[in-house]
């Protein structure tokens, strides 16, 4: 065990914080803010471009797909950097992180550079059709169907909760193919264009914001070419656990960096003034929210060391059990202490900066119902706590 | 940084396992709650295998071990509800020595803790529980080459056994430690709920002691300060390895007992609780190993790491001993099951040395001032 990391992980940390000192853009060209999450500005797909093709954007990733093949500490510290600086790696977050990591892991290599580089490039954005009416913690009973008639699919059903799908050009959506087989084995990824016909977008707000982002999607007789299909047909399942699996080691780093993102927030304004700081409740309940975040990063790099010896690594429902509630936790003691000030939902204007997304710093009731969609979505906690007892600890099905 | 045992730590952990599994197996603690033993024995055992000498420096007759492989110690002699001086000798008495005392005095006495002759303690508190240097009202005066002692200390640990007592006290103002021997003052035990670990309090009004006694030069609320920042991160280890043990007995337990035709950790009722006990005590436990590497490597978070890790570690045992004998049923309620000999272990880690809500604001308090966690 030791406490920092090596000097050649140190010179790579150097190398990116340079990089960025020359190539972050003007605060004045950041004018132009993202309307949802899959609607990237001008400024910042230029800026994601630059990124690519400089070997920043995935540093774990090999050159010709935006990265350097960095090794999982050179990843986590292109991370920090990041946080430090409070830049957001992709204005289209799933694009990048999601949709177009599972063509570049299950994909052909026409499909990887007819979307997923485009994908990465941001001259096309992305959405990902997981969720359905019926079909939220089951997301394998899915029931969006897709028929192949020779050299296309026929997609009829729905899809629902589909981040920025309004602005995407593709989604990257999981259909059933095979009905009459086990759930999780008739399953199927296809990349959707979104202007088909009769595919339909319907866009609706979540509660802590004026734009929307969800969307429901419509199919409705929708073609899909059959080399939008990304695996092996019926062999969704396999992309959709899978698709996070060039970065799985790193998801905690984003639970990490917003939970210390509001815990920066909320030691600046108690030691300015606001909310009652001496309130014992309030500084045993910050002790707590500290020992979370520090929780969260050893654990994280338990992992990181783990994985790095090549040992099976099981803790990330710990790791977004443990951060999103403790995203959850911190906000509602911030909202607590601030008392009758938090009932202004007024974000001062300088409280975030113009490279990460305008959901990072809202009011903190905001903050708090939007730490929700860390604790329902990506897998509800409950179901988290499920997995953790049925696959780390043993424990039978139910 | 590498968060995780090198390969020579993961070989001590077993080797410690290995040996408190033969040596302290849960018949000794039961024999200790029963008053049929003192856990002398074991005592003995560890001092032939040169454990109190691990994590002491070389130059006091120790081996030099670091605080990591001291912390892999310390965890399993709470996942064995070990009984004996080797918490107090260790990591109380020897830290307080080390910090305070020259040289000379260092090199002597803890070459006798290194070889176990001697058993030590510290005597800091005097009832409010936090353990606070700064709060010693307790009072020396020099009488020619000797000093009279004057107060009262509370939750000495095995202050009635002790060979060597330190003790924080106020002489012309500043706080010092004076070394008392053990049989010189008058203890009253406390009835203890973990028989395994015994407190006193410990009178001092009286009690003569050479001027040669007083270790170091100048006031020492500081050092005493980094010598607890030593004693309340091995109490959370121990807190810790009681914790560990605990679960370990529920997670077998709800994947045995069968109720309504299948094993109860089916249920999501249990499911979700053995989830949250797992998830706080991995929460300790990076928080307790944090602080270890910290006391190693002699970094200046260790003070803020050792409230963390003191905090989680009362964090996970309060989760731990409350589902943990909620889910064990009847059969953990019943003084025959091993479960209560744990639980005590893991309370009593609480209790001392500040609670976890103490901490917890020590933990806020620190990093208002450093304006970052």
């Amino acid at each position: 065990m030791r406490l920092t990391y090596s000097p050649e992980v140190e010179a790579f940390r150097a190398e990116f914080s340079a990089w960025l000192d020359a190539n972050l853009p003007d605060e004045a060209a950041t004018a132009v803010r993202p309307r949802s999450s899959a609607d990237i500005p001008e400024w910042s797909r230029s800026f994601q471009r630059r990124m690519f093709d400089d070997g920043w954007l995935v540093p774990g990733y090999p050159p010709q797909f935006g990265g350097r093949n960095a090794d999982l500490y050179e990843q986590a510290v292109f991370w920090e950097e990041l946080g430090r600086r409070r830049i957001t790696q992709s204005f289209n977050p799933q694009g990048l992180g999601i949709v177009s990591a599972s063509i570049i892991t299950f994909g052909t290599d026409e499909q990887k550079h007819r979307w997923a580089v485009p994908i990465m490039r941001a001259e096309r954005t992305a959405a990902l059709g997981m969720s359905e009416p019926g079909a939220g913690s089951d997301l394998a009973g899915l029931s969006t169907r897709a028929v192949l008639h020779g050299d296309r699919f026929i997609v009829n059903g729905q899809k629902v909760w589909t981040s920025g799908a309004h602005h995407a050009d593709v989604l990257l959506a999981f259909v059933r193919t095979d009905p009459d087989v086990p759930k999780h084995k008739g399953i199927s990824a296809l990349i959707i264009e979104t202007d088909s016909p009769g595919l339909v977008r319907r866009p609706f707000r979540d509660i802590t914001r004026p734009e929307p982002d969800f969307n429901e999607v419509f199919f409705d007789d929708v073609e899909v070419p059959l080399e939008n299909l990304v695996g092996e047909l019926d062999d969704g399942w396999r992309v959709c656990t899978g698709s996070l699996a060039h970065e799985r080691e790193m998801l905690w780093i984003l639970w990490s960096q917003g939970l210390d993102r509001m815990l920066d927030d909320m030691l600046e304004q108690l030691n300015g003034g606001a909310g009652a700081a001496g309130d014992p409740v309030v500084l045993d309940g910050l002790g707590s929210s500290i020992m979370d975040s520090w929780a969260l990063r050893l654990l994280g790099q338990r992992q990181l060391a783990r994985s790095r010896r090549g040992l099976h690594v099981a803790d990330q429902s710990l790791l977004k059990l443990l951060g999103s509630e403790a995203q959850q936790k911190l906000s509602l003691l911030m909202l607590e202490a601030l008392g009758p000030a938090g009932l202004d939902r007024t974000v001062p204007p300088d409280a975030q900066s113009p490279y990460e997304s305008d959901r990072a710093a809202l009011s903190w009731a905001d903050r708090y119902f939007f730490t929700f969609a860390g604790t329902i979505s990506g897998g509800t906690s409950e179901i988290h706590r499920n997995i953790i007892a049925e696959r780390v600890l043993g424990q039978p099905r139910g | 940084m590498e968060f995780e045992f090198t390969e020579d730590q993961l070989e001590l952990q077993r080797t410690v396992r290995d040996v408190l599994d033969a040596e302290a197996p849960p018949e000794l603690a039961r024999a200790v709650a029963d008053s049929e033993s003192d856990g002398r024995e074991l005592w003995d055992t560890l001092v032939g295998l040169e454990w109190p000498a691990m994590a002491l420096p070389e130059s006091a007759g120790g081996l030099g071990y670091g605080w990591v492989e001291l912390a892999i110690v310390l965890e399993e002699l709470g996942r064995h509800a070990a009984p004996g001086p080797f918490v107090a000798t260790v990591t109380q008495f020897a830290p307080l020595v080390l910090e305070t005392a020259g040289p000379e005095d260092t090199a002597a006495l803890l070459a006798d803790v290194a070889a176990g002759r001697t058993t030590g303690t510290v005597a800091v508190d005097e009832g409010a529980g936090t353990w606070d240097p700064a709060g010693v009202q307790s009072t020396a005066r020099r009488d020619g080459d000797r000093l009279v002692l004057s107060g009262t200390k509370h939750y000495v640990v095995d202050g009635a056994t002790a060979d060597e007592i330190a003790v924080a006290i106020r002489l012309d103002g500043e706080v010092r430690a004076v070394l008392v021997p053990g049989s010189s003052v008058q203890t009253d035990e406390v009835v203890p709920i973990d028989p395994g670990v015994r407190h006193s309090t410990v009178t001092l009004d009286g009690v003569r002691v050479p001027a040669d006694r007083l270790l170091g030069i100048g006031d020492a609320t500081g050092a005493v300060r980094r010598a607890l920042e030593e004693s309340v991160t091995a109490i959370a280890a121990v807190t810790l390895g009681a914790c560990q043990r605990i679960f370990d007995i529920i997670n077998a337990h709800a994947k045995e007992r069968i109720q309504f035709g299948v094993p109860i950790g089916s249920f999501q009722a249990v499911k979700h609780k053995l989830a949250d006990m797992y998830r706080d005590i991995e929460r300790a436990r990076v928080l307790v190993y944090y602080a270890a590497l910290t006391l190693a490597e002699d970094h200046p978070d260790r003070t803020l790491a050792a409230s963390m890790a003191k905090a989680a570690a009362g964090e996970a045992q309060r989760r731990c001993v409350q589902d943990g004998l909620q889910l064990a049923g009847g059969i953990g309620y019943t003084w025959e099951h091993d479960l209560h000999l744990f639980l005590r272990r893991a309370k009593v880690g609480e209790l001392h040395f500040g609670s976890a809500s103490h901490h917890r604001r020590n933990v806020a308090r620190l990093s208002l001032q450093s304006g970052t966690a």
